[in-house]
């Protein structure tokens, strides 16, 4: 803290807010970070002090205080890359605020609304005695009247919502007996919290406070006196938390999700130093306290790995040893084809996660780095400061709690392509090797056998679409991000073009990796929106749905195709895309954003190793 | 505890919590001589001293009517474990 007030005295504003942002994903102690809070606003009014990034616009609506959160929220989006405009409403005035389509927080405009309320919102209680069904009753109307309200506010602002559910009460009038009470009051709203996690519309994203305020206990989490004095929800100590989970669901939503898990080995997978030590001596498994806290580690591992998450390793260590507890050790939960990328050699850390970074074709923000060693998470905080680096402890039964509460595993949304996610890299590593078989790589591209499902945007796919319009960086012509809502706007309208490709191949089915989005305004087609995963580059997808495309824009007898390119830090691999496809640059705005157009009769078809089957569904 | 060891440790609280490093507090210093002083701030402050003193917790009565500077260091000296 004594470092980053220096620097702030120096000038040095740029570097100040470095040190802040690290030291603040470091700590979860609530005084440390509300003075890292205040270093930053202090140095908010420099703006070279401020690489903001897409700005949103935030409203936070609640049955309490909400104040408290601006600081921190700001904070704690900006580690994560987001900046944002605060729109906060008064105490306890949601129900007008998002009822009332004129209302202030409707004209703000919000893309997204936190809506917090506690159990002393909670208007309708049972009486003592009251049946089941009298209590459901209940339960559904006091439910219902939330999420009534969050479908009012989306419909007349279509922004997304985070909604918080509930935390218990600490008092327990009936004791033990209650488990058995529906009446009881925490038996009510915890069968509230069901409905609402379970009736939720999926524009709205819940904020569990429920787990939370377990996790830390109620007593711990919820702090009568503040309460009473100014409407606190939360009790300071337990802020942190609060406002990390918080900005983790609206990163997640925004794209700022991790793909990659890279895992050193000794003392982080293991106990011990397999290169000293040797494989035998290595901890692991059962019937040691230690070794069991490893192998719980990489069980947890493996549940990640289970919902998408892909594990990588990055060790200081001899290949061969590296591998030898893999091969030969059956306690080891985590096997080698469990990692899609395996670095063990004697380079610079920073370098391998580099590597790792390309091989796996996601940016370096997508990464989180997990080591036991402070000398090696210190070193690739400096030299990457994109990589997110868990600052893990000394001690192995913590790493998964750790890990856990980072805020950088938070996923907005599961589709079926998650479950696949490892087998499909494993699918690419043997196109790689296919393609190092072939010397010419048209006949590589000719062996893979690839065929093409195009289809339009639909119900089924959604979920999918939204995802990859919010997380693609690298092949994104206009990096536009447009939510769930928004997508399902674009649905079965005829000024309205949209296209999404599946990709198969002899190795496996890519699964939905490209969209192409166009309004169509008299005889002109303009390219809002087109994308493409990283997995399928330099496939011939873009050349084969700018064919479809212009195929389309022939039947339709359009005239031109319009299209943009705006760059961002990441899309500089597309920049050329247009002028490689012939279109015609039209200008060059000061942004440096590009503006192209072409004669549908001038665009030449490109000839790609894909065959096409037109309009068949998705599943 | 040495009165002198929490009237600059408290010094140091006020100056972090209301970004002021030339803040100085007396016995008679109030809430209306800080401009930063809100109820919010006052949270803030309240929950930085507990934790800087052990032992030290508010009540809820005087959460709300703390009445000076001088109260706070009596309850600290009272309750201070140290």
């Amino acid at each position: 803290m004594k470092d980053i007030k220096q620097l702030i005295k120096e000038g040095q504003h740029s570097k100040a807010l470095s040190a802040i942002l690290r030291q603040a994903r470091m700590t979860s102690d609530y005084s440390t970070y509300m003075s890292l809070c205040r270093l930053r606003r202090k140095i908010s009014s420099d703006s070279t002090a401020s690489p903001k990034s897409a700005n949103l616009k935030i409203a936070i609506l609640g049955g309490s205080t909400t104040d408290f959160l601006e600081l921190p929220l700001h904070l704690e989006l900006e580690t994560l890359g987001l900046g944002c405009d605060l729109f906060t409403s008064g105490y306890n005035s949601f129900v007008p605020e998002m009822l009332d389509t004129n209302s202030d927080t409707v004209r703000f405009g919000p893309d997204l609304t936190v809506f917090l309320i506690n159990p002393f919102n909670i208007a309708d209680w049972p009486n003592s005695g009251d049946s089941l069904q009298a209590v459901q009753s209940i339960a559904d109307r006091v439910s219902d009247h939330w999420l009534g309200l969050c479908e009012s506010l989306h419909a007349s602002t279509n922004c997304e919502i985070i909604l918080s559910n509930l935390h218990t009460l600490p008092t327990r009038s009936t004791g033990n007996l209650g488990c058995r009470l529906d009446w009881e009051t925490n038996n009510f709203i915890l069968r509230i919290n069901d409905l609402l996690n379970h009736k939720a519309p999926a524009f709205v994203h819940l904020l569990d406070i429920a787990a939370l305020a377990s996790l830390y206990g109620v007593i711990n989490w919820f702090d009568s006196r503040f309460w009473y004095h100014s409407r606190q929800p939360v009790s300071f100590n337990c802020l942190v938390p609060f406002v990390r989970n918080l900005s983790a669901i609206i990163g997640a939503l925004y794209g700022r999700t991790t793909k990659c898990l890279a895992l050193d080995l000794d003392n982080t997978l293991w106990g011990g130093v397999v290169g000293d030590d040797g494989v035998e001596a290595l901890k692991i498994g059962q019937g040691d306290a230690e070794s069991e806290s490893f192998r719980d580690f990489q069980a947890y591992l493996l549940r990640l790995k289970a919902r998408g998450m892909l594990l990588a390793v990055c060790s200081k260590n001899e290949q061969e040893n590296a591998l030898a507890p893999f091969e030969q050790l059956p306690e080891m939960l985590l096997k080698r084809s469990d990692f899609v990328s395996f670095k063990a050699n004697w380079n610079p850390k920073s370098d391998n996660l580099k590597i790792i970074a390309n091989e796996l074709n996601i940016g370096l923000d997508a990464i989180v780095f997990v080591d036991d060693n402070p000398a090696e998470r210190e070193l690739v905080r400096q030299m990457l400061p994109q990589v997110k680096v868990v600052e893990l402890s000394d001690d192995p039964a913590e790493y998964p709690l750790l890990l856990d509460q980072s805020g950088w595993l938070e996923i907005a949304r599961l589709t079926d392509e998650d479950w696949k996610k490892t087998d499909q890299y494993h699918e690419n590593v043997q196109r790689m090797e296919v393609q190092a078989r072939h010397t010419d790589y048209d006949s590589y591209l000719k062996s893979l056998n690839q065929q093409a499902l195009i289809c339009e945007i639909n119900p089924q796919n959604l979920e999918r679409i939204a995802q990859l319009v919010n997380k693609t960086n690298q092949f994104n012509l206009t990096t536009k991000r447009l939510n769930r809502s928004e997508i399902e706007t674009l649905m079965g309208r005829p000024d309205v073009f949209t296209a999404c490709v599946r990709l198969i191949d002899q190795f496996g089915d890519n699964g939905l990796i490209s969209v192409m989005v166009g309004h169509i305004r008299e005889k002109a087609l303009h390219i809002d929106l087109w994308l493409m995963s990283c997995r399928v580059f330099k496939r011939g997808v873009e050349q084969l749905l700018a064919n479809y495309l212009f195929d389309h824009a022939r039947k339709m007898e359009l005239d031109m195709v319009y299209g943009h390119y705006i760059p961002t830090q990441k899309n500089k691999l597309v920049k050329s895309l247009y002028a490689n496809m012939g279109f015609n640059l039209i200008n060059t705005d000061k942004q440096g954003a590009t503006h192209w157009c072409i004669e549908v009769q001038d665009y030449q078809p490109v000839h790609v190793h894909i065959s096409l089957k037109e309009n068949l569904s998705n599943e | 505890m040495n009165e002198e060891i929490i009237w600059n440790r408290l010094t140091e609280i006020f100056r972090d919590v209301f970004e002021d490093e030339d803040i100085v507090i007396g016995p008679e210093t109030v809430a209306q001589d800080i401009l930063e002083w809100d109820s919010l701030s006052n949270i803030q402050l309240l929950v930085a001293i507990e934790k800087a003193f052990d032992g030290v917790k508010f009540n809820t009565g005087e959460v709300a009517n703390l009445k000076n500077v001088g109260q706070m260091v009596d309850i600290i000296i009272h309750r201070s474990k140290e």
